[in-house]
């Protein structure tokens, strides 16, 4: 019994944990050499969502984790993206946005 | 059959409506990733609010951003991966029976968040003192934007719903040390630490999206 938990050894978690202190430097990095528009988010999104990822997968298990739990998690970006999609084709074509906010 | 082992297996963790410890571990486990999926949403309306503001008011973000520290949030970006390793740490820990390496990992963890809060502090209070409040209360005139009010009211919005889930954090990994002591976990049963551990590095992974978000536009 409880024996097929995944326990990752403590040089891994190092490892993980330097990749996403190695993502935060770069991501400071690229603001200082000036990225034009848009692709200076691109680029801090993009790094965000690696960084996540690294801490889904190995932080938080999920890589080793039962397909059900994959699912919920990608299930949950999925609704977010519908979200922001969906209100997005609302607020981007007003003509004038509402007047008070 | 299992051959009995030399240490005898503790299983009075064990609910009597779950077939082994493992079926209960899982379905803990299910539970608390509902729970975070219920979590990415809540934290996503407040992610879409900034994003409707930002695609009306792009100048605005550009201007505001100026007046949250890098450097500070940096910082903060580091301490709370810093706080994510040394939870897997400790689940590394109860996994492998080192209960006091349980306990030491989950000190440093509190340790850390406790930093992150006093960082955070210092950044309310300068803005507090200067005028830059949320909403109508906002009074301060370095910034020439007529909308100024709204980016801060949804920094303090995201920054300060992550800053409740840090507390709540630290509350959580108080309550983990004490059972620890209590000698409750054991390699066997330590899913209190694990679903915590969950929802710690969702804490973390919210601030690695506002640190960009919000510190890192210019």
């Amino acid at each position: 019994m409880s024996v097929h938990h995944h326990i990752s050894s403590a040089k891994f978690l190092w490892g993980v944990a330097t990749s996403l202190f190695i993502l935060t430097f770069i991501t400071v990095f690229v603001t200082w050499i000036h990225i034009p528009e848009p692709w200076n988010v691109v680029v801090a999104i993009g790094i965000a969502v690696i960084k996540a990822l690294i801490v889904v997968a190995f932080f938080m298990n999920l890589w080793w984790d039962s397909k059900f739990n994959v699912l919920l998690f990608v299930m949950s970006i999925a609704f977010f993206l519908l979200l922001i999609g969906i209100t997005l084709l609302d607020t981007l074509y007003r003509v004038d946005p509402v007047p008070s906010f | 059959m299992a051959q009995p082992s030399v240490t005898e297996e503790r299983l009075e963790h064990l609910k009597h409506y779950f077939i082994d410890s493992d079926q209960q571990f899982e379905a803990s486990k299910m539970g608390m990733w509902i729970f975070l999926v219920t979590e990415i949403l809540f934290f996503g309306g407040l992610f879409l609010a900034y994003i409707v503001y930002r695609t009306w008011y792009p100048e605005l973000y550009l201007l505001a951003s100026e007046e949250l520290h890098t450097f500070w949030g940096a910082v903060n970006t580091v301490v709370l991966i810093g706080s994510s390793l040394t939870v897997a740490m400790a689940i590394r820990s109860a996994q492998l029976n080192q209960i006091k390496g349980l306990i030491i990992n989950l000190y440093i963890t509190i340790g850390l968040a406790c930093v992150f809060m006093v960082i955070k502090y210092f950044e309310y209070s300068e803005k507090f003192a200067k005028g830059i409040l949320p909403g109508a209360h906002y009074s301060y005139e370095g910034i020439a934007h007529e909308k100024a009010n709204i980016f801060f009211s949804i920094y303090y919005m995201m920054t300060g719903l992550h800053g409740i889930h840090v507390l709540v954090g630290i509350g959580l990994m108080v309550w983990l040390v004490f059972k620890a002591k209590k000698k409750v976990f054991h390699s066997g049963y330590y899913t209190p630490v694990e679903i915590t551990g969950l929802y710690w590095h969702l804490v973390d992974i919210i601030w690695i999206f506002l640190f960009p978000l919000l510190y890192l536009i210019d």
